[in-house]
């Protein structure tokens, strides 16, 4: 009776053109040419910037040698660590407030104007009051990395359910759901990968924002790395720090699409 | 009834247009399209019928040259079509004006692309708007137009470029009845003005029957042409004629896609 | 008509909107009886207001004037006994077939394994058996209208009302879907209020239509349809019926 779609399901019959080849190689000769640049300006300027041998070099030596009693893997796990628990306490508090504002529209207005007012101040700004509040620890640290990732996730969160298509809020009426049904079961769920995407601002954000405040004060982290470099006139160390900043940020970047496939498998779909 | 047909269009002295010869086409192992082969003259207005899921689309992709065929030619003029040489056209089930320009602008679009002179493109554009009777939308923007009005600047705009083979898939697909037969009688108003050569994708058979002067009966996946069906019913015609009705059930028949 | 006892009285319902240029009546003064079982189609031009007209019964939208009776008592809000079909399928994409045919039993409360197998009959009977697992976004238009359909049907209406439920359909479908309708309504007798802007579909499917004007929606005519079923389209009785209505009906064509 009913006709599947086997187009659909087995996925498109695609043939492998020239143009697939091209878009398959070009990454890598983007890469090389990032190499040969690096190449040529080490070996111009080297007392300027150091060449990929002695940066491999220092890397094997970092793996060997631990900074500040902090092995190399320690320092990216520290960073990673304070990233994750601002994350963790910005979607806790984020998601909710964020729910509550675009849910209600007199918690909005209440909220809305000391909020628009916070939210464009950088997470570096409160670094002042904070260390006078709470010295240079650990806990002042991730709360400048929780300023900086509560904000995108409040922002998505509320504008996801402001965004809620009337049709859905017209289904719950017609299967007699009640205001907290509509809410669990429609609201939210259709407000997902709006709040996703905004966890995923977070996560860069945070990633960034930590390695900031790593740079003012810190023992350990990859940011600290890099300061510890710059003092040292260790330019070696400085480019080790910041390629491993960039690949963390880019795993960072993978895991989160991999949370949204688990969390909106309808997302994943066609 | 196919003697008489097939003598009628032994009768019909207009040049061949578009020649398809062994059409085939795979995707991977699917075989979508086999040996399909068959003319269309010039000015020649063809529909084209089948089940849905038949390959209509992928029939009019190896038209359009979108896709390469696996198998065959697609000659017009005797030459192998080249979309770069030959000036082929489209319309599809769903409008598709450019927003920022009004319909004047919309119409003249494709023959300034075509870097036509200004005078021809004046004298085109001008015949078509009277054709269709959109004097008074000539300055209008596409998003105050309905629908079907923007649908029929589309068709406008297609019948301007005076195209070799003008190819619409569904346009009328979502109309109702009343506008369906207004536009059709539109349509075969353009058309018989212009002089184009028309393939029109349907899943209607009754508008099939009502427009066409030949009818192309595609059977399921893989899709053959399983009738080539000349209509000579005289324009303009009646559709409750007991002729309309029996062609109709006839086609119907044919295609039994429900 | 079986019957003929009547179940809905829709009383010189009346509503207009606040447009750019000032007060847009959408409705004007319509009253009509839906009689217990029966397909009812209701029949307009595009943008005629129909759809102004359902959501007031559905309670969705309240209107200016007039009363809407069900079983004798005036209607206040959204009915249970209403259910609604809509046109674009409102499936929640988050949901599976199953979890979205559900939804009816399960915000009443009924419990997981009951309303389960309950729901299981509706998509059998829509055709969907072995989908149940599946998202909306893997499902083909019409297979997507059939979820709407069973949706509909689990909870359990006494009035179905279906919103030109295969407006986005393409040709093929709909016919297929329009049998399947008419199939599904001959084995679960329901009252269906169909409203369409099709009237070949119209004619397939009514036991009565109702022709709107143009909007404001008013209404034009009513046409018995006692054909039998299933319907020959190309039949003479058919073409009659859709020509006359054809006749009667105004060419939505713009004007400035």
């Amino acid at each position: 009776m009913v006709k599947v779609n086997k187009k659909g399901k087995k996925g498109e019959f695609k043939e492998t053109t020239p143009l697939d080849v091209v878009y398959f190689i070009l990454p890598f000769i983007s890469l090389g040419l990032v190499v040969f640049l690096w190449y040529s300006v080490s070996t111009n300027k080297p007392d300027m910037f150091p060449s990929m041998t002695a940066t491999w070099a220092r890397l094997v030596k970092l793996f060997k040698q631990p900074i500040m009693r902090v092995p190399y893997y320690g320092h990216i796990l520290a960073s990673l660590k304070r990233v994750v628990m601002a994350l963790a306490a910005a979607i806790v508090i984020g998601v909710p407030f964020g729910t509550m504002l675009g849910w209600n529209r007199k918690l909005d207005c209440f909220f809305g104007s000391i909020f628009n007012i916070i939210r464009p101040i950088p997470p570096l700004a409160w670094i002042p009051l904070i260390i006078i509040a709470f010295g240079i620890g650990e806990f002042p640290k991730v709360l400048i990395v929780f300023i900086g990732a509560v904000m995108p996730i409040v922002i998505n969160t509320r504008a996801g359910l402001r965004s809620v298509d009337q049709l859905y809020l017209d289904v719950g009426t017609l299967f007699d759901a009640n205001r907290r049904q509509i809410l669990m079961e429609v609201a939210i769920p259709s407000a997902m990968p709006a709040i996703i995407a905004g966890i995923k601002t977070a996560t860069s954000t945070g990633w960034m924002v930590v390695l900031a405040a790593e740079m003012l004060s810190a023992k350990s982290g990859v940011g600290f790395l890099v300061t510890r470099g710059m003092d040292a006139n260790d330019m070696p160390l400085v480019l080790v720090a910041m390629i491993t900043i960039g690949i963390v940020g880019a795993l960072l970047g993978v895991l989160t699409s991999l949370i949204e496939r688990l969390l909106c498998p309808w997302l994943q779909i066609k | 009834m196919s003697e008489e047909v097939n003598a009628a269009a032994a009768r019909d002295e207009r040049p061949v247009k578009v020649e398809v010869r062994h059409l085939t086409k795979y995707f991977d192992t699917l075989h979508v399209l086999d040996d399909v082969s068959f003319d269309i003259k010039k000015g020649e207005f063809v529909c084209v019928v089948g089940p849905t899921g038949c390959g209509k689309t992928t029939f009019l992709n190896l038209l359009t040259k979108i896709y390469e065929p696996s198998e065959g030619t697609l000659k017009i003029d005797g030459e192998l079509a080249d979309p770069k040489k030959h000036n082929l056209a489209f319309v599809f089930q769903e409008p598709s004006s450019f927003p920022w320009l009004t319909v004047e602008e919309n119409l003249k679009f494709g023959l300034k692309v075509k870097k036509l002179p200004a005078d021809v493109i004046e004298q085109r554009v001008e015949r078509i708007i009277k054709l269709l009777g959109l004097e008074e939308f000539r300055n209008v923007y596409p998003a105050s137009l309905s629908t079907s009005t923007e649908q029929r600047v589309i068709i406008g705009r297609a019948f301007a470029m005076e195209p070799d083979l003008l190819l619409m898939d569904e346009p009328y697909g979502q109309m109702d009845i009343k506008m369906r037969f207004y536009l059709e009688d539109e349509v075969l108003r353009l058309w018989r003005e212009i002089g184009t050569t028309v393939v029109f994708i349907t899943h209607n058979v009754e508008e099939a029957v009502y427009l066409s002067e030949k009818i192309l009966i595609l059977t399921n996946k893989p899709a053959k042409i399983k009738e080539e069906l000349v209509n000579t019913l005289p324009y303009p015609r009646n559709i409750a004629s007991k002729d309309f009705i029996d062609l109709r059930r006839h086609v119907t028949e044919q295609i039994k896609w429900w | 008509m079986a019957a003929n006892k009547v179940i809905l009285q829709i009383r010189n319902l009346k509503k207009s909107f606040s447009g750019k240029n000032g007060e847009v009546l959408a409705v004007n003064d319509v009253s009509f009886d839906v009689y217990d079982n029966e397909f009812l189609v209701l029949l307009g031009p595009g943008q005629c207001g129909k759809t102004v007209m359902l959501n007031m019964i559905a309670g969705l939208i309240e209107p200016d004037e007039g009363e809407i009776i069900l079983n004798g008592k005036p209607v206040r809000g959204h009915d249970p006994k209403i259910g609604m079909v809509l046109q674009r399928t409102a499936l929640m994409p988050w949901k599976t077939v199953m979890s979205n045919v559900e939804i009816g039993p399960k915000w009443r409360g009924v419990g997981k394994a009951e309303r389960q197998a309950y729901c299981q009959k509706f998509i059998d009977l829509v055709g969907l058996t072995g989908f149940e697992k599946s998202f909306p976004a893997q499902l083909s238009g019409g297979m997507k209208q059939r979820v709407g359909i069973a949706r509909a049907y689990a909870n359990d209406p006494e009035i179905l009302i279906m919103d030109e439920p295969f407006g986005a359909l393409d040709a093929q479908t709909r016919y297929a879907m329009e049998e399947e309708v008419a199939r599904i309504w001959d084995q679960q007798k329901r009252t269906v209020i169909f409203v369409t802007n099709n009237i070949e579909e119209a004619c397939f499917l009514g036991d009565r239509i109702i022709l709107f004007s143009n909007r404001p929606a008013t209404i034009k005519e009513i046409y018995p349809n006692e054909m039998a079923r299933p319907r020959d389209m190309i039949s003479e009785e058919f073409m009659k019926l859709r020509t006359s209505i054809s006749d009667n009906t105004d060419l939505a064509i713009d004007t400035l």
